[in-house]
């Protein structure tokens, strides 16, 4: 099992909230009981699924996952399991929130940067989208927009994502994603050299940090809805020596030039939006790369490639009790017909294997999944 | 700076199917102790460990530790103080249920 690491020197950049012993402690008790419960309750839980899924009539085949949700409904153990799973959530929160207010002090200070290599833009008057007000996203307290005038929501966000990821998404970076989505540009084209690059709901930078170290020359903006995610954003790239231009938009409507960008993407941004964002954000993708730019959208894989009733349940219930808005609607959509819609050219959908650097591939793309992490779902196409 | 604290209740859960909200309740407050328990005993290691490495304890000090008459009797003082205050909801239920049935008892001998 990967270790948390708590040296602020072995990290890859100081910004991160460091635990004391005892939150230390804790948080590695949140993440072992994360385990527990998907590897001690889980397996269970989904034996049970399935030997009910078998006696659920064949003739229903429509809306399965709800049958099957009737029928665990009936067992305490069905109930118990996701009640466990989401207080492990919560308890993974409270405890963070907790280490991270105690050294608030000491990240103001370390988020002072005195010569920038980028920039961040807020806007007291943004108008938050109405998918991130009507539940906390992976039920972080507060919410991707919450802004106290601090950077503390972003530090929450940076070391809850660490720990949330239990390391599968490259320990206290959390960038698979990003360096991923990179890879897929440069399996499309490896002579890639975009002057421009736009990362559509960036949350703290992890997965604009790769863009900006793949393509050094360019220059690249990330825009998420959250002042105070937006503000870590920026000192964090300073920190890891990107040079990051930041601004608090939405990925439907920005404020950039028509035509001004050559590779805009996105990780996964699609499921915690709404069905009708996700055209706005491709008509908005349209709109500001150049003719012959690339659009890249990185997803988890999508629920058709499950194969089972109870993994499409599953599914649901994360959507449901973890708050994640769009989880069906991106996880079924159509994605070649939504791509041909917003007007793109040499659509590729399907999966790039995960890439610990972009620079280094694999340069793969293919129609099957890998599996969940070792590959990422991706759709993109040329303006 | 004077700061606001970070939120600690998140927007929107919703109802677990067939699940009391008291369950979910002592379910969080069980995963609580049990973090806290977790905390304390890994605070305990940590203290043996630097008072062996100061040389302020031996290695398997604690262990071989054997409580005198009088350290039994405060031990065993705090044991059922702490089971009292831990299960004092489960007597009283009890209680309860034995006064109600002794009054219903009464109530049919004296009709």
């Amino acid at each position: 099992m990967i270790e948390i690491p708590e040296q602020r020197a072995a990290l890859d950049h100081p910004l991160i909230a460091l635990p004391d012993h005892d939150e230390l402690v804790e948080q590695l008790f949140v993440r072992d009981l994360k385990v527990f419960v998907g590897s001690q309750l889980e397996p269970t839980v989904a034996k049970l699924a399935r030997h009910e899924d078998a006696a659920i009539p064949a003739a229903v085949t429509n809306n399965r996952p709800s049958a099957l949700q009737e029928r665990m409904n009936e067992h305490e153990s069905f109930r118990t399991w996701q009640v466990m799973k989401r207080e492990a959530q919560r308890h993974l929160w409270a405890t963070v929130a907790d280490s991270v207010e105690r050294q608030g002090d000491e990240l103001e200070r370390l988020a002072q940067i005195e010569k920038p290599l980028g920039s961040v833009r807020t806007n007291p008057d943004f108008q938050v989208p109405a998918y991130i007000l009507s539940g906390d996203i992976h039920l972080m307290p507060g919410g991707n927009a919450h802004d106290d005038g601090s950077l503390l929501q972003g530090a929450l966000m940076d070391r809850g994502g660490a720990v949330y990821m239990l390391g599968r998404n490259g320990g206290m970076l959390n960038d698979l994603r990003g360096q991923t989505a990179i890879a897929h540009a440069l399996t499309r084209f490896p002579d890639f050299a975009p002057q421009r690059i736009l990362d559509l709901g960036c949350g703290i930078g992890t997965s604009t940090v790769p863009a900006a170290k793949a393509f050094p020359e360019a220059e690249v903006h990330g825009v998420d809805v959250g002042a105070s995610i937006l503000r870590y954003a920026h000192a964090r790239a300073e920190h890891l020596g990107a040079a990051i231009h930041f601004s608090q938009q939405s990925a439907e409507k920005t404020d950039f030039e028509d035509g001004s960008f050559d590779l805009v993407y996105s990780c996964v941004l699609f499921h915690e939006t709404s069905q009708a964002a996700v055209m706005n954000i491709m008509a908005e993708c349209k709109r500001l790369l150049r003719p012959g730019g690339l659009m890249v959208h990185l997803e988890v894989p999508l629920l058709h490639d499950n194969t089972d009733t109870w993994t499409e349940l599953n599914g649901a219930l994360e959507a449901q009790y973890n708050n994640e808005p769009n989880w069906r609607g991106a996880l079924t959509a159509d994605y070649r017909g939504l791509i041909e819609a917003a007007g793109f050219r040499d659509l590729m959908v399907g999966y790039q294997p995960t890439s610990q650097s972009a620079r280094q591939g694999p340069f793969r793309f293919g129609e099957e999944s890998e599996g969940v992490f070792r590959s990422w779902f991706i759709a993109s196409g040329v303006a | 700076m004077t700061r606001t604290p970070l939120p600690r209740t998140p927007n929107r859960l919703d109802l677990i199917e067939g699940s009391r909200a008291l369950d979910e309740q002592l379910m969080a407050m069980i995963i609580a102790l049990t973090s806290e328990v977790t905390v304390l005993r890994a605070r305990l290691d940590a203290a043996e460990r630097l008072l062996v490495a100061g040389g302020a304890l031996q290695a398997g000090a604690i262990d071989a530790y054997v409580p005198d008459d009088a350290a039994s009797k405060e031990r065993e003082a705090l044991r059922h103080a702490t089971m009292k205050k831990v299960f004092r909801p489960l007597r009283e239920a009890a209680e309860k249920e034995l006064e109600a049935a002794q009054n219903a008892k009464e109530e049919e001998t004296s009709r």
